[in-house]
Protein backbone atom coordinates (compact mmCIF):
# COMPACT_ATOMS: atom_id res chain seq x y z
CA UNK A 1 0.00 0.00 0.00
CA UNK A 2 3.07 2.06 0.76
CA UNK A 3 4.59 1.10 -2.83
CA UNK A 4 1.33 2.48 -4.26
CA UNK A 5 0.64 5.70 -2.50
CA UNK A 6 4.36 6.86 -3.28
CA UNK A 7 3.91 6.01 -7.10
CA UNK A 8 0.72 7.87 -6.85
CA UNK A 9 2.85 10.53 -5.51
CA UNK A 10 5.66 10.04 -8.01
CA UNK A 11 2.87 10.36 -10.63
CA UNK A 12 1.46 13.49 -9.10
CA UNK A 13 5.15 15.20 -9.13
CA UNK A 14 6.75 14.28 -12.09
CA UNK A 15 6.21 16.87 -14.88
CA UNK A 16 3.94 15.66 -17.95
CA UNK A 17 5.22 13.63 -20.84
CA UNK A 18 5.99 15.94 -23.63
CA UNK A 19 6.59 14.38 -27.19
CA UNK A 20 9.68 14.98 -28.85
CA UNK A 21 7.31 16.29 -31.79
CA UNK A 22 4.45 18.19 -31.14
CA UNK A 23 1.46 16.52 -32.05
CA UNK A 24 0.48 19.32 -34.22
CA UNK A 25 2.68 19.28 -36.50
CA UNK A 26 2.72 15.76 -37.20
CA UNK A 27 -0.02 15.98 -39.83
CA UNK A 28 2.74 18.45 -41.61
CA UNK A 29 5.43 16.58 -41.06
CA UNK A 30 4.09 13.39 -42.83
CA UNK A 31 3.22 15.31 -46.00
CA UNK A 32 6.65 16.87 -46.33
CA UNK A 33 8.12 14.35 -45.57
CA UNK A 34 6.73 11.91 -47.93
CA UNK A 35 6.39 14.33 -50.58
CA UNK A 36 10.13 14.14 -50.20
CA UNK A 37 10.14 10.79 -50.02
CA UNK A 38 8.03 10.46 -53.47
CA UNK A 39 9.95 13.16 -55.50
CA UNK A 40 13.53 11.10 -54.27
CA UNK A 41 12.07 7.85 -55.57
CA UNK A 42 11.27 9.55 -58.80
CA UNK A 43 14.80 10.92 -59.19
CA UNK A 44 16.29 7.60 -58.14
CA UNK A 45 13.90 5.94 -61.42
CA UNK A 46 15.95 8.04 -63.41
CA UNK A 47 19.44 7.60 -61.93
CA UNK A 48 21.36 5.56 -65.16
CA UNK A 49 22.91 2.47 -63.95
CA UNK A 50 26.50 2.26 -62.72
CA UNK A 51 28.98 -0.44 -61.87
CA UNK A 52 29.15 0.92 -58.43
CA UNK A 53 25.87 2.53 -57.40
CA UNK A 54 27.12 5.17 -55.20
CA UNK A 55 24.92 7.57 -56.33
CA UNK A 56 21.56 5.73 -56.62
CA UNK A 57 21.86 3.90 -53.09
CA UNK A 58 22.50 7.35 -51.54
CA UNK A 59 19.55 8.63 -53.24
CA UNK A 60 17.52 5.29 -52.08
CA UNK A 61 19.16 5.47 -48.64
CA UNK A 62 17.60 9.32 -48.72
CA UNK A 63 14.39 8.57 -49.82
CA UNK A 64 14.11 5.39 -47.03
CA UNK A 65 15.12 7.30 -44.41
CA UNK A 66 12.44 10.07 -44.75
CA UNK A 67 9.70 7.49 -45.26
CA UNK A 68 10.55 5.92 -42.95
CA UNK A 69 9.67 8.77 -40.43
CA UNK A 70 7.14 10.20 -42.91
CA UNK A 71 4.96 6.75 -42.58
CA UNK A 72 5.18 6.76 -38.52
CA UNK A 73 3.68 10.43 -38.90
CA UNK A 74 1.03 9.80 -41.17
CA UNK A 75 -0.16 6.70 -39.29
CA UNK A 76 0.08 9.16 -36.38
CA UNK A 77 -2.11 11.63 -38.17
CA UNK A 78 -4.86 9.36 -39.33
CA UNK A 79 -5.76 8.03 -35.97
CA UNK A 80 -3.42 5.10 -35.68
CA UNK A 81 -1.13 5.63 -32.95
CA UNK A 82 1.84 3.43 -32.82
CA UNK B 1 -13.16 -10.07 -3.20
CA UNK B 2 -10.65 -7.50 -4.09
CA UNK B 3 -9.13 -6.28 -1.55
CA UNK B 4 -6.95 -3.09 -0.61
CA UNK B 5 -5.41 -5.01 2.36
CA UNK B 6 -2.57 -7.68 2.65
CA UNK B 7 -3.20 -11.09 3.67
CA UNK B 8 -1.07 -12.09 6.57
CA UNK B 9 2.49 -12.39 4.98
CA UNK B 10 3.45 -16.13 6.77
CA UNK B 11 0.68 -18.78 8.14
CA UNK B 12 2.33 -19.48 10.87
CA UNK B 13 2.46 -16.28 11.98
CA UNK B 14 -1.62 -15.82 11.59
CA UNK B 15 -1.84 -19.42 13.63
CA UNK B 16 0.25 -17.51 16.50
CA UNK B 17 -1.79 -14.51 16.40
CA UNK B 18 -5.38 -15.94 16.09
CA UNK B 19 -5.01 -17.37 19.45
CA UNK B 20 -4.04 -14.67 20.38
CA UNK B 21 -6.98 -13.12 18.93
CA UNK B 22 -9.24 -15.28 20.62
CA UNK B 23 -7.89 -14.18 24.28
CA UNK B 24 -8.32 -10.32 22.64
CA UNK B 25 -11.47 -11.18 22.56
CA UNK B 26 -11.45 -10.45 26.00
CA UNK B 27 -10.22 -6.98 25.94
CA UNK B 28 -12.76 -5.29 23.81
CA UNK B 29 -16.75 -5.03 24.36
CA UNK B 30 -19.48 -3.31 22.14
CA UNK B 31 -21.25 -0.92 23.93
CA UNK B 32 -23.24 -0.56 20.87
CA UNK B 33 -23.59 -1.88 17.00
CA UNK B 34 -25.64 0.06 14.36
CA UNK B 35 -26.21 -1.60 10.60
CA UNK B 36 -27.33 0.33 8.30
CA UNK B 37 -28.21 -1.43 5.26
CA UNK B 38 -29.08 0.95 2.03
CA UNK B 39 -30.86 -1.54 -0.27
CA UNK B 40 -30.02 -1.17 -3.65
CA UNK B 41 -30.68 -3.10 -7.19
CA UNK B 42 -27.31 -5.02 -8.09
CA UNK B 43 -25.40 -3.23 -4.85
CA UNK B 44 -26.02 -3.30 -1.17
CA UNK B 45 -24.65 -0.92 0.72
CA UNK B 46 -24.10 -1.91 4.16
CA UNK B 47 -22.82 0.11 7.05
CA UNK B 48 -22.19 -1.21 10.21
CA UNK B 49 -21.00 1.57 13.31
CA UNK B 50 -19.38 0.29 16.27
CA UNK B 51 -18.89 1.98 19.77
CA UNK B 52 -16.30 -0.42 21.36
CA UNK B 53 -15.06 -0.04 24.97
CA UNK B 54 -11.46 -1.43 25.71
CA UNK B 55 -11.41 -3.90 28.73
CA UNK B 56 -7.76 -3.99 29.11
CA UNK B 57 -4.57 -1.57 28.84
CA UNK B 58 -3.18 -1.08 25.59
CA UNK B 59 -5.70 -2.91 23.48
CA UNK B 60 -4.92 -1.60 20.00
CA UNK B 61 -6.41 -4.65 17.55
CA UNK B 62 -10.04 -5.03 17.33
CA UNK B 63 -11.36 -8.03 15.30
CA UNK B 64 -15.15 -8.48 13.34
CA UNK B 65 -16.60 -11.60 11.99
CA UNK B 66 -18.85 -12.04 8.90
CA UNK B 67 -21.04 -15.02 8.58
CA UNK B 68 -20.04 -17.19 5.39
CA UNK B 69 -22.99 -15.98 3.13
CA UNK B 70 -22.34 -12.70 3.68
CA UNK B 71 -18.85 -12.84 2.92
CA UNK B 72 -19.59 -14.47 -0.08
CA UNK B 73 -21.46 -11.11 -1.24
CA UNK B 74 -19.08 -8.93 0.14
CA UNK B 75 -16.90 -7.23 -2.84
CA UNK B 76 -15.70 -4.11 -0.38
CA UNK B 77 -14.74 -3.77 3.36
CA UNK B 78 -13.18 -0.65 4.58
CA UNK B 79 -12.73 0.47 8.12
CA UNK B 80 -12.16 4.10 9.84
CA UNK B 81 -12.84 5.65 13.12
CA UNK B 82 -16.37 7.48 13.03
CA UNK B 83 -15.71 11.26 11.44
CA UNK B 84 -12.78 10.37 10.11
CA UNK B 85 -11.49 9.84 6.27
CA UNK B 86 -7.93 7.96 6.53
CA UNK B 87 -8.59 4.51 6.24
CA UNK B 88 -7.67 1.71 9.06
CA UNK B 89 -5.41 -1.18 8.34
CA UNK B 90 -7.24 -3.87 7.74
CA UNK B 91 -5.93 -7.85 7.96
CA UNK B 92 -7.57 -10.34 6.40
CA UNK B 93 -7.78 -13.78 8.62
CA UNK B 94 -9.69 -16.04 6.35
CA UNK B 95 -12.00 -18.67 7.40
CA UNK B 96 -12.76 -19.84 10.94
CA UNK B 97 -12.69 -23.87 10.64
CA UNK B 98 -14.39 -24.32 14.24
CA UNK B 99 -16.41 -20.97 14.22
CA UNK B 100 -18.00 -21.17 10.52
CA UNK B 101 -17.12 -17.37 10.26
CA UNK B 102 -14.80 -15.24 8.96
CA UNK B 103 -12.18 -12.58 11.06
CA UNK B 104 -10.53 -9.57 10.05
CA UNK B 105 -8.67 -7.73 12.57
CA UNK B 106 -8.04 -3.39 12.19
CA UNK B 107 -5.58 -1.83 13.78
CA UNK B 108 -6.49 1.31 15.51
CA UNK B 109 -4.60 4.79 15.41
CA UNK B 110 -4.14 4.69 18.99
CA UNK B 111 -4.15 1.79 21.51
CA UNK B 112 -6.78 2.26 24.12
CA UNK B 113 -6.34 2.22 27.45
CA UNK B 114 -8.90 0.23 29.99
CA UNK B 115 -12.84 1.87 29.78
CA UNK B 116 -11.84 4.14 26.79
CA UNK B 117 -14.28 4.22 23.85
CA UNK B 118 -13.78 4.39 20.00
CA UNK B 119 -16.30 4.36 17.18
CA UNK B 120 -15.99 2.07 14.53
CA UNK B 121 -17.38 2.60 10.70
CA UNK B 122 -16.99 -0.52 9.08
CA UNK B 123 -18.43 0.20 5.17
CA UNK B 124 -19.26 -2.48 3.27
CA UNK B 125 -20.94 -3.16 -0.48
CA UNK B 126 -22.15 -6.51 -1.27
CA UNK B 127 -22.91 -7.75 -4.62
CA UNK B 128 -25.97 -10.51 -6.19
CA UNK B 129 -27.45 -9.64 -2.55
CA UNK B 130 -30.54 -9.45 -3.91
CA UNK B 131 -33.02 -11.26 -6.75
CA UNK B 132 -35.80 -10.56 -8.64
CA UNK B 133 -38.79 -11.62 -6.79
CA UNK B 134 -41.29 -12.20 -9.13
CA UNK B 135 -38.36 -13.83 -11.17
CA UNK B 136 -40.77 -13.05 -14.28
CA UNK B 137 -42.43 -9.70 -15.23
CA UNK B 138 -44.80 -8.17 -18.07
CA UNK B 139 -43.57 -5.37 -19.93
CA UNK B 140 -46.71 -3.14 -17.81
CA UNK B 141 -45.81 -4.45 -14.41
CA UNK B 142 -43.41 -3.48 -12.19
CA UNK B 143 -40.50 -4.48 -10.60
CA UNK B 144 -39.04 -5.66 -7.17
CA UNK B 145 -36.60 -7.57 -5.43
CA UNK B 146 -35.95 -9.70 -2.34
CA UNK B 147 -32.44 -9.28 -0.05
CA UNK B 148 -32.20 -12.03 2.36
CA UNK B 149 -29.52 -11.16 5.77
CA UNK B 150 -28.84 -12.53 8.99
CA UNK B 151 -31.05 -10.65 11.82
CA UNK B 152 -27.96 -9.94 14.35
CA UNK B 153 -24.21 -8.82 13.60
CA UNK B 154 -21.62 -11.25 14.95
CA UNK B 155 -18.49 -10.16 16.83
CA UNK B 156 -16.39 -12.22 18.61
CA UNK B 157 -16.96 -10.20 21.79
CA UNK B 158 -20.18 -8.79 24.30
CA UNK B 159 -22.53 -6.69 22.92
CA UNK B 160 -24.41 -4.72 25.20
CA UNK B 161 -27.29 -3.74 22.49
CA UNK B 162 -27.56 -3.53 18.68
CA UNK B 163 -29.81 -3.07 16.13
CA UNK B 164 -30.08 -3.16 12.30
CA UNK B 165 -32.17 -0.90 9.94
CA UNK B 166 -33.02 -1.20 6.87
CA UNK B 167 -33.65 1.29 4.44
CA UNK B 168 -35.39 0.72 1.03
CA UNK B 169 -34.98 3.37 -1.89
CA UNK B 170 -38.87 3.58 -1.82
CA UNK B 171 -41.47 3.15 0.58
CA UNK B 172 -43.26 0.40 -1.23
CA UNK B 173 -42.05 -2.41 0.75
CA UNK B 174 -44.20 -5.58 0.67
CA UNK B 175 -43.12 -7.76 3.34
CA UNK B 176 -40.48 -7.92 5.58
CA UNK B 177 -39.36 -11.17 7.82
CA UNK B 178 -40.86 -10.85 11.66
CA UNK B 179 -38.33 -12.96 13.40
CA UNK B 180 -40.17 -15.15 16.36
CA UNK B 181 -38.59 -16.47 19.56
CA UNK B 182 -35.45 -13.82 19.71
CA UNK B 183 -34.00 -14.38 23.05
CA UNK B 184 -32.39 -11.01 23.38
CA UNK B 185 -35.56 -9.06 23.22
CA UNK B 186 -39.02 -8.26 24.86
CA UNK B 187 -40.32 -5.36 22.52
CA UNK B 188 -41.21 -5.86 19.06
CA UNK B 189 -38.48 -7.07 16.78
CA UNK B 190 -39.37 -5.42 13.85
CA UNK B 191 -40.82 -1.89 13.45
CA UNK B 192 -41.69 -0.29 10.34
CA UNK B 193 -41.60 3.41 9.94
CA UNK B 194 -41.51 5.00 5.37
CA UNK B 195 -39.11 3.16 4.64
CA UNK B 196 -36.99 2.24 7.42
CA UNK B 197 -36.97 -1.22 9.14
CA UNK B 198 -35.53 -0.91 12.20
CA UNK B 199 -34.86 -4.66 13.96
CA UNK B 200 -34.08 -4.58 17.33
CA UNK B 201 -32.67 -3.39 19.84
CA UNK B 202 -31.53 -6.88 21.37
CA UNK B 203 -29.37 -6.41 24.46
CA UNK B 204 -26.69 -8.29 26.09
CA UNK B 205 -25.26 -10.93 23.19
CA UNK B 206 -22.75 -12.89 24.01
CA UNK B 207 -19.74 -13.55 21.98
CA UNK B 208 -21.48 -14.56 18.82
CA UNK B 209 -18.91 -15.53 16.23
CA UNK B 210 -19.27 -19.10 16.88
CA UNK B 211 -21.26 -22.05 14.71
CA UNK B 212 -23.14 -22.66 17.80
CA UNK B 213 -24.70 -19.57 17.97
CA UNK B 214 -25.00 -19.50 13.95
CA UNK B 215 -27.08 -22.66 14.58
CA UNK B 216 -28.97 -21.99 17.80
CA UNK B 217 -29.57 -17.89 18.12
CA UNK B 218 -28.97 -16.14 14.56
CA UNK B 219 -32.32 -15.60 12.40
CA UNK B 220 -33.08 -14.93 8.76
CA UNK B 221 -34.88 -11.81 7.63
CA UNK B 222 -35.99 -11.51 3.80
CA UNK B 223 -37.33 -8.02 2.79
CA UNK B 224 -39.55 -7.67 -0.53
CA UNK B 225 -39.43 -4.08 -1.72
CA UNK B 226 -40.10 -2.46 -4.87
CA UNK B 227 -37.08 -1.34 -6.96
CA UNK B 228 -37.74 1.71 -9.55
CA UNK B 229 -34.52 1.79 -11.21
CA UNK B 230 -33.01 -0.66 -13.60
CA UNK B 231 -30.40 -3.47 -12.23
CA UNK B 232 -27.54 -3.47 -14.42
CA UNK B 233 -24.94 -5.87 -14.29
CA UNK B 234 -22.04 -6.32 -16.68
CA UNK B 235 -20.76 -9.88 -16.74
CA UNK B 236 -17.95 -8.70 -18.72
CA UNK B 237 -15.96 -6.12 -18.94
CA UNK B 238 -12.13 -6.03 -21.14
CA UNK B 239 -10.36 -2.87 -21.03
CA UNK B 240 -7.17 -2.31 -23.30
CA UNK B 241 -5.12 1.24 -22.71
CA UNK B 242 -2.64 1.49 -25.27
CA UNK B 243 0.09 3.87 -25.22
CA UNK B 244 1.84 5.68 -27.70
CA UNK B 245 5.04 7.74 -27.44
CA UNK B 246 5.03 8.90 -30.91
CA UNK B 247 1.53 9.88 -31.03
CA UNK B 248 1.56 11.23 -27.50
CA UNK B 249 -1.99 9.16 -26.98
CA UNK B 250 -3.84 7.09 -24.75
CA UNK B 251 -6.51 5.35 -26.33
CA UNK B 252 -8.68 3.14 -24.43
CA UNK B 253 -11.08 0.45 -25.49
CA UNK B 254 -13.80 -0.93 -23.67
CA UNK B 255 -15.58 -4.60 -24.50
CA UNK B 256 -19.01 -4.61 -22.47
CA UNK B 257 -21.09 -7.17 -21.77
CA UNK B 258 -24.37 -5.55 -20.09
CA UNK B 259 -27.00 -7.68 -18.63
CA UNK B 260 -30.18 -6.52 -17.35
CA UNK B 261 -30.73 -8.11 -13.71
CA UNK B 262 -34.41 -7.78 -13.15
CA UNK B 263 -37.46 -10.00 -13.80
CA UNK B 264 -37.37 -11.53 -16.46
CA UNK B 265 -39.62 -10.99 -19.73
CA UNK B 266 -42.82 -12.48 -19.32
CA UNK B 267 -44.40 -13.20 -23.03
CA UNK B 268 -43.13 -10.97 -26.10
CA UNK B 269 -41.89 -7.67 -26.33
CA UNK B 270 -44.69 -5.28 -27.41
CA UNK B 271 -42.72 -2.29 -29.39
CA UNK B 272 -46.27 -0.47 -29.10
CA UNK B 273 -46.40 -0.79 -25.29
CA UNK B 274 -42.98 0.39 -25.18
CA UNK B 275 -43.67 3.18 -27.41
CA UNK B 276 -46.80 4.21 -25.42
CA UNK B 277 -45.40 3.95 -21.82
CA UNK B 278 -42.67 6.40 -23.42
CA UNK B 279 -45.00 8.74 -24.95
CA UNK B 280 -46.77 9.35 -21.67
CA UNK B 281 -43.58 9.38 -19.53
CA UNK B 282 -43.68 6.38 -17.68
CA UNK B 283 -41.19 4.53 -19.06
CA UNK B 284 -40.87 0.72 -16.74
CA UNK B 285 -38.48 0.22 -14.23
CA UNK B 286 -36.97 -2.83 -15.45
CA UNK B 287 -36.01 -1.79 -19.10
CA UNK B 288 -33.05 0.10 -19.64
CA UNK B 289 -33.31 2.63 -22.88
CA UNK B 290 -30.19 4.37 -22.58
CA UNK B 291 -26.95 4.56 -20.30
CA UNK B 292 -25.06 7.08 -19.49
CA UNK B 293 -21.53 6.65 -19.08
CA UNK B 294 -19.36 9.70 -17.58
CA UNK B 295 -15.72 9.31 -19.01
CA UNK B 296 -12.71 11.33 -18.54
CA UNK B 297 -12.06 14.76 -19.33
CA UNK B 298 -10.36 16.21 -22.33
CA UNK B 299 -11.21 12.50 -24.72
CA UNK B 300 -11.85 12.99 -28.22
CA UNK B 301 -12.37 10.69 -31.48
CA UNK B 302 -14.98 8.37 -29.33
CA UNK B 303 -16.05 5.07 -31.08
CA UNK B 304 -18.93 2.80 -30.74
CA UNK B 305 -19.86 -0.32 -32.32
CA UNK B 306 -21.23 -3.44 -31.56
CA UNK B 307 -21.90 -6.37 -33.78
CA UNK B 308 -23.88 -5.25 -36.30
CA UNK B 309 -21.57 -2.70 -36.91
CA UNK B 310 -21.16 1.18 -35.63
CA UNK B 311 -24.27 2.56 -33.27
CA UNK B 312 -24.96 6.33 -34.33
CA UNK B 313 -27.41 6.63 -31.51
CA UNK B 314 -25.00 8.32 -29.14
CA UNK B 315 -24.25 11.58 -28.23
CA UNK B 316 -20.79 12.38 -26.58
CA UNK B 317 -20.20 15.62 -25.10
CA UNK B 318 -16.44 16.39 -23.85
CA UNK B 319 -14.88 18.57 -21.25
CA UNK B 320 -11.71 20.09 -21.71
CA UNK B 321 -8.23 18.36 -20.41
CA UNK B 322 -7.73 18.22 -16.68
CA UNK B 323 -3.61 18.60 -15.50
CA UNK B 324 -2.41 15.13 -14.66
CA UNK B 325 -3.09 13.54 -11.27
CA UNK B 326 -5.56 16.06 -10.57
CA UNK B 327 -9.13 15.13 -8.98
CA UNK B 328 -11.75 14.54 -11.57
CA UNK B 329 -14.16 16.95 -11.14
CA UNK B 330 -15.19 17.21 -14.52
CA UNK B 331 -16.32 14.74 -16.85
CA UNK B 332 -17.42 13.78 -20.74
CA UNK B 333 -20.58 12.53 -20.79
CA UNK B 334 -21.56 9.87 -23.51
CA UNK B 335 -25.08 8.96 -23.70
CA UNK B 336 -25.32 6.04 -25.13
CA UNK B 337 -28.50 4.36 -26.54
CA UNK B 338 -28.34 1.20 -27.70
CA UNK B 339 -30.19 -0.92 -30.99
CA UNK B 340 -32.90 -2.29 -28.67
CA UNK B 341 -33.95 -1.13 -24.99
CA UNK B 342 -32.57 -4.11 -22.65
CA UNK B 343 -35.53 -5.57 -21.03
CA UNK B 344 -35.72 -7.71 -17.96
CA UNK B 345 -33.09 -10.82 -18.41
CA UNK B 346 -31.56 -9.75 -21.90
CA UNK B 347 -27.93 -8.68 -22.67
CA UNK B 348 -26.50 -6.55 -25.16
CA UNK B 349 -23.01 -6.19 -26.02
CA UNK B 350 -20.71 -3.64 -27.58
CA UNK B 351 -17.44 -1.98 -27.31
CA UNK B 352 -16.73 1.92 -26.61
CA UNK B 353 -13.33 2.90 -26.90
CA UNK B 354 -11.98 6.78 -27.09
CA UNK B 355 -8.33 8.58 -27.60
CA UNK B 356 -7.41 10.77 -25.11
CA UNK B 357 -3.73 13.08 -24.56
CA UNK B 358 -1.08 11.32 -22.95
CA UNK B 359 0.29 14.63 -21.43
CA UNK B 360 -2.42 13.59 -18.84
CA UNK B 361 -2.17 10.61 -17.92
CA UNK B 362 1.80 9.84 -18.05
CA UNK B 363 4.61 11.94 -16.66
CA UNK B 364 8.41 11.62 -17.36
CA UNK B 365 11.25 11.70 -14.32
CA UNK B 366 13.92 12.96 -15.96
CA UNK B 367 16.42 11.79 -13.23
CA UNK B 368 15.97 8.37 -13.24
CA UNK B 369 14.71 7.66 -16.90
CA UNK B 370 11.17 6.71 -15.94
CA UNK B 371 7.63 6.90 -17.40
CA UNK B 372 4.87 6.89 -15.13
CA UNK B 373 1.55 6.17 -16.35
CA UNK B 374 -2.08 5.91 -14.49
CA UNK B 375 -4.74 3.82 -15.98
CA UNK B 376 -7.74 3.95 -14.54
CA UNK B 377 -9.32 0.22 -14.01
CA UNK B 378 -12.87 0.95 -15.38
CA UNK B 379 -15.64 3.50 -15.88
CA UNK B 380 -17.58 3.17 -13.04
CA UNK B 381 -21.69 3.22 -13.78
CA UNK B 382 -23.29 3.95 -10.69
CA UNK B 383 -25.16 1.33 -8.82
CA UNK B 384 -23.81 -1.46 -11.29
CA UNK B 385 -21.67 -4.85 -10.55
CA UNK B 386 -19.21 -5.71 -12.54
CA UNK B 387 -18.51 -9.62 -12.42
CA UNK B 388 -15.16 -10.37 -14.74
CA UNK B 389 -13.03 -7.85 -15.78
CA UNK B 390 -9.79 -7.92 -17.30
CA UNK B 391 -7.44 -4.95 -17.91
CA UNK B 392 -4.77 -5.12 -20.62
CA UNK B 393 -2.08 -2.45 -20.48
CA UNK B 394 0.01 -2.05 -23.99
CA UNK B 395 3.33 -0.30 -23.09
CA UNK B 396 5.10 1.07 -26.13
CA UNK B 397 7.84 -1.11 -27.93
CA UNK B 398 10.55 -2.08 -26.44
CA UNK B 399 9.70 -1.12 -23.32
CA UNK B 400 12.12 -2.12 -20.03
CA UNK B 401 12.02 -2.10 -16.30
CA UNK B 402 8.40 -2.63 -16.31
CA UNK B 403 6.71 -2.28 -13.08
CA UNK B 404 2.91 -1.70 -11.67
CA UNK B 405 1.17 -0.78 -8.61
CA UNK B 406 -2.75 -1.73 -8.71
CA UNK B 407 -5.11 -0.43 -6.03
CA UNK B 408 -6.65 -3.65 -5.02
CA UNK B 409 -5.08 -7.11 -5.39
CA UNK B 410 -5.74 -8.61 -9.23
CA UNK B 411 -6.93 -12.15 -9.34
CA UNK B 412 -4.53 -12.73 -11.96
CA UNK B 413 -1.53 -11.17 -13.08
CA UNK B 414 0.45 -12.07 -16.30
CA UNK B 415 3.27 -9.86 -18.43
CA UNK B 416 3.36 -10.94 -22.47
CA UNK B 417 3.89 -9.35 -26.07
CA UNK B 418 1.22 -7.86 -28.23
CA UNK B 419 1.70 -6.99 -31.56
CA UNK B 420 0.17 -4.39 -33.56
CA UNK B 421 1.18 -1.88 -36.21
CA UNK B 422 4.68 -1.19 -37.32
CA UNK B 423 6.30 -3.74 -34.75
CA UNK B 424 8.82 -5.35 -35.32
CA UNK B 425 9.59 -7.56 -32.02
CA UNK B 426 6.16 -6.56 -30.35
CA UNK B 427 5.22 -4.12 -27.49
CA UNK B 428 4.80 -5.79 -23.91
CA UNK B 429 1.21 -5.99 -22.18
CA UNK B 430 0.12 -6.55 -18.90
CA UNK B 431 -2.77 -8.51 -18.22
CA UNK B 432 -4.87 -7.89 -14.94
CA UNK B 433 -8.29 -9.92 -13.97
CA UNK B 434 -10.76 -8.90 -11.15
CA UNK B 435 -14.19 -10.01 -10.26
CA UNK B 436 -16.97 -8.42 -8.92
CA UNK B 437 -16.22 -4.75 -8.98
CA UNK B 438 -18.65 -2.15 -7.68
CA UNK B 439 -19.17 1.46 -7.65
CA UNK B 440 -16.18 1.95 -5.58
CA UNK B 441 -13.51 0.17 -7.18
CA UNK B 442 -12.92 3.25 -9.93
CA UNK B 443 -9.25 3.78 -8.83
CA UNK B 444 -5.94 3.76 -11.03
CA UNK B 445 -3.32 1.51 -12.44
CA UNK B 446 0.18 2.82 -12.12
CA UNK B 447 3.13 1.70 -14.64
CA UNK B 448 6.47 2.35 -14.41
CA UNK B 449 8.69 1.79 -17.44
CA UNK B 450 11.97 2.91 -19.41
CA UNK B 451 12.10 3.02 -23.08
CA UNK B 452 15.86 3.76 -24.67
CA UNK B 453 15.87 6.00 -27.48
CA UNK B 454 17.11 3.28 -29.49
CA UNK B 455 13.76 1.74 -28.79
CA UNK B 456 11.89 4.45 -29.97
CA UNK B 457 13.62 4.69 -33.40
CA UNK B 458 12.45 0.88 -33.51
CA UNK B 459 9.40 1.92 -36.02
CA UNK B 460 10.68 4.49 -38.33
CA UNK B 461 13.93 2.21 -38.41
CA UNK B 462 11.44 -1.27 -39.55
CA UNK B 463 9.71 1.48 -42.18
CA UNK B 464 12.82 2.86 -43.49
CA UNK B 465 14.28 -0.72 -43.66
CA UNK B 466 10.90 -1.82 -45.53
CA UNK B 467 11.56 0.42 -48.05
CA UNK B 468 15.49 0.42 -48.30
CA UNK B 469 14.08 -3.65 -49.47
CA UNK B 470 11.98 -1.84 -52.14
CA UNK B 471 14.37 0.14 -53.69
CA UNK B 472 17.33 -2.92 -53.37
CA UNK B 473 14.41 -4.69 -55.54
CA UNK B 474 14.35 -2.01 -58.15
CA UNK B 475 18.28 -1.74 -58.20
CA UNK B 476 18.44 -5.32 -58.88
CA UNK B 477 15.62 -4.86 -61.61
CA UNK B 478 17.13 -2.59 -63.22
CA UNK B 479 20.49 -4.39 -64.24
CA UNK B 480 18.81 -7.57 -65.11
CA UNK B 481 17.70 -8.08 -68.64
CA UNK B 482 14.59 -9.10 -69.35
CA UNK B 483 14.51 -9.22 -73.17
CA UNK B 484 13.36 -11.83 -74.77
CA UNK B 485 15.40 -11.77 -78.13
CA UNK B 486 18.79 -10.31 -77.67
CA UNK B 487 19.68 -7.45 -80.17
Amino acid sequence: MADYLSVQALHKATPAFSPAVPVALLPYLAFVLLSATFALAFYFSTLPKEKIPAHELAVASAASLLGGFGVVALFCSVGVYV
Amino acid sequence: MPRHWRAPFSFLLSVVILPLCTSAANSFENTAIVRTVELGGALVHVTTTYAVKALEDGSSVYTIALAEQEHAHTSWLEAKLKGESERLPLEDFGFHQDSGVFLYTIELPKALNTNQTANLVIETVQTHATYPWPEEAGQKDGQSLKYEAELLVLSPYKTAVQRTKVRSPSPQIHSYTTPEDVEFTTDAVATKSGATITYGPFHDIPPSATSDFADKKQKHITVHYSYDYPVLEVTKLERAAEVSHWGANLNIEDKYWLHNAGPRLKGHFSRLEYQTQNYFGRPAPHTIPALQLHLPAGIHDAYYYDLVGNVSTSHLRTTPSIPKGAAPNQYSVLELRPRYPIVGGWNYSFTLGWDSPLEDYAGYDKATGKYVVSVPIMTVIPGSVVDEAEVKIVLPEGATDIEYFVPYPALDETISTHISYLDTVGRPKITLKYAQLTDKHGGNIYVTYKVPFSAHMKKPVAVTTAFAGIFTLALAWKRVDFRIRRK
